[in-house]
């Protein structure tokens, strides 16, 4: 379907209708004949987002970067302003980064999702390195002086070989190198927001690694938020900004709620991002110069990525695990809680349990028929041995 | 208690395997486990009204809806719902498909990767006063639940849909629904859940009072049976809870829907 005509760049282009989304403040619609194209047109577009777009247009951050070929940019960076025919302003053009080759960052949280959406190798290595690219994306930015700002899983999205793009850049907080003039991030996810973007203050280099913190470690925890979970004995409703606010992590003070089933344990990741993450929401919450940055989180996920530090499990299919853990983390959640948060239910079971560990609450059928068989088998070969 | 639908047995609670819930049921309440629900209540007027096309196409309306829930990357994991109907000789409550028996101790909140709608039909009275009272409890007992999880939560939010104007028992209009009005504003100014009402069909002037006293921010009157649009509504205002709105935001995306539905697609 084709809707109103817009003037993109001084160029007449097409808006598709309805819109590939809407959000809160704005609409993003297909253009006619340019797939590779969007346009976000604002519900109520300002002077200031003009102006603002207008001095985005005259930079061209993370320009630098070599990307290998059919890489996707880091930045959905405005390519042009979108006005109608009588010059009124409407929004911005930027690259169009959409399923059902760029995913969500959320999508990466749920094993239903990652099945559907991702190739069968988004294992947990390939997590590690959507959370390099993040880091790598982060540290890049501050180096120039900007700010990410709402940095968000929805905000961001991963195409099918891990590489992010961050999507909303009209939010992002820079100083025009030209004027002097600060064009501060304003907008932020609350749960995603340091506890002083919560308290009202402005993006900045810190919040943006408090957020990037809390991405890595959702992706590498098969997406549970370090500040899940409610106080014990609550009457009331606790969202994640409130645990935030109230310094309620489980990572770091594990007596402060009572968590869900299923939760994986911190030990899961790699010990330098591990202690990174206890500083982050330990130290890191009062003073955001305690806050590790994007830079520290590069520099350990790199180490945590280097030959051998992830193994393959030799049990189940899409099961990799850092090597600083003996056993594989997800086989023992699996047995613990009947859930495989890479496989799905009917997947064909691995070889027999470890004999070593405890037996699981719920004894999947398979579990039974190997336990039956095996002691059929026993008893045929003990027969055998008598005889 | 809708008549010429088949009941089921309650099920058991939630968190346990079970044969009358899908085998994943429980597999997919540990996958959910990571994220903040969104409890999702739709309060649906099957009164005799809404016989015939209407009702053909609320069905339709809530299959494809489903799909499109579970399918968002953000919301699949996230929203809940639950069905409650006014019509036949009373109240129903629905867990996905099944109806659940009247005090059954078990939620009727389905995970939306699991929902599925049941085959509504329409007829009888009215009883959209008893609804909204039927519905209030069972969103406090979810939140109850969630926590003794240890499951976070966003605002729920409760869907009131209706054509018609409530009746007692025997179909005759009342004003039974006036003792609503402290209750509703009581529940909205403790943030307890977000309260939408829309009127569709042919809702009488009296019929939009209603909606309008019961929901002063968040009511509209909608031409002809625009179901599609009014759930994904819902969707939207989820995403926005998720996003962390402040109530203007939400005040002006309702007001927005009433004029230019097309910008609430998502």
């Amino acid at each position: 379907m084709t809707g109103r005509k817009v003037r993109l760049n001084g160029r007449p282009v097409v808006l598709l209708d309805p819109p590939l989304g809407s959000g809160l403040e704005a609409a993003v619609h297909g253009v006619e004949g340019a797939d590779e194209l969007v346009v976000k047109v604002y519900h109520e577009p300002d002077a200031a987002r003009e102006h603002r777009l207008r001095r985005m247009l005259s930079l061209s951050p993370l320009a630098g970067r070599p990307v290998g070929s059919g890489q996707p940019p880091e930045l959905a960076w405005p390519v042009g302003l979108a006005y109608t025919a009588d010059g009124t302003f409407l929004g911005y053009g930027m690259g169009r980064y959409a399923g059902p080759e760029h995913v969500q960052l959320t999508g990466l949280f749920s094993r239903d999702q990652r099945l559907r959406r991702f190739p069968e190798k988004a294992d947990w290595r390939f997590l590690l390195g959507v959370c390099w690219n993040l880091a790598f994306m982060t540290a890049r930015l501050h180096h120039e002086g900007l700010v990410i700002g709402d940095f968000s899983a929805k905000n961001v999205v991963v195409d099918q070989r891990g590489f992010a793009t961050f999507l909303d850049c009209d939010s992002i907080g820079f100083t025009d190198p030209v004027t002097g003039e600060a064009f501060p991030a304003s907008l932020h996810t609350p749960d995603y927001a340091a506890p002083e973007r919560l308290a009202g203050a402005p993006g900045s280099a810190h919040s943006d690694d408090f957020a990037l913190a809390v991405l890595i470690y959702q992706l590498l925890s098969a997406g549970y938020h370090p500040f899940g979970g409610v106080p014990r004995d609550s009457e009331d409703d606790v969202q994640i900004s409130d645990n935030i606010t109230a310094s309620r992590c489980f990572v770091v003070r594990p007596e402060s709620v009572y968590l869900p089933r299923g939760v994986i344990d911190p030990t899961v990741l790699p010990p330098a991002v591990l202690e990174l993450a206890r500083q982050t929401f330990g130290p890191g919450m009062r003073d955001v110069t305690l806050r590790p940055s994007a830079r520290q989180w590069l520099e350990a996920l790199e180490q945590a990525r280097a030959a051998g530090a992830v193994t393959t499990c030799p049990s189940r299919p899409r099961h990799t695990h850092s090597t600083h853990l003996a056993r594989c983390p997800w086989c023992d959640r699996a047995r613990l809680t009947g859930h495989d948060a890479f496989n799905p239910p009917s997947a064909p079971p691995a070889p027999g349990p470890d004999p070593r560990l405890d037996f699981p609450e719920f004894p999947p059928e398979w579990l039974k028929v190997i336990a039956v068989v095996s002691a059929v088998l026993l008893v045929i070969m003990l027969l055998a041995s008598v005889r | 208690m809708i008549s010429g639908i088949p009941k089921r047995p309650p099920v058991p609670p939630q968190d346990l395997p079970t044969q009358d819930m899908p085998a994943s049921f429980n597999d997919i309440e540990i996958e959910n486990n990571n994220a903040q629900r969104l409890p999702l209540l739709l309060l649906l007027d099957t009164s005799s009204s809404m016989a015939g096309e209407p009702i053909r196409l609320l069905n339709e309306a809530l299959a494809s809806w489903g799909h499109e829930i579970r399918d968002d990357p953000a919301l699949g994991n996230s929203v809940e719902i639950a069905l409650v109907t006014f019509g036949g000789a009373g109240i129903a409550i629905w867990q996905g498909p099944h109806e659940l028996a009247p005090g059954a101790p078990v939620s009727p909140f389905v995970p939306a990767q699991l929902f599925q709608p049941p085959r509504l039909a329409a007829c009888g009275v009215t009883l959209l006063t008893e609804a909204v009272e039927t519905a209030i409890p069972l969103v406090a007992a979810r939140k109850t639940e969630l926590r003794r999880k240890g499951l976070q939560y966003y605002r729920p939010q409760v869907c009131l849909v209706t054509d018609g104007l409530p009746t007692d028992t025997a179909g005759r209009v009342t004003s039974a629904w006036r003792r609503l009005i402290p209750v509703l504003a009581a529940e909205q100014q403790a943030k307890r859940f977000r309260f939408y009402a829309f009127g569709i069909g042919g809702i009488s002037e009296y019929g939009q009072q209603v909606l309008r006293e019961l929901a002063p921010t968040y009511h509209a009157t909608l031409q002809g049976f625009p179901f599609r649009d009014l759930l994904q509504t819902m969707s939207a205002s989820a995403g926005a809870e998720q996003r962390g709105a402040e109530e203007e935001t939400f005040e002006q995306l309702f007001a927005r829907f009433k004029t230019q539905r097309s910008a609430w697609d998502a």
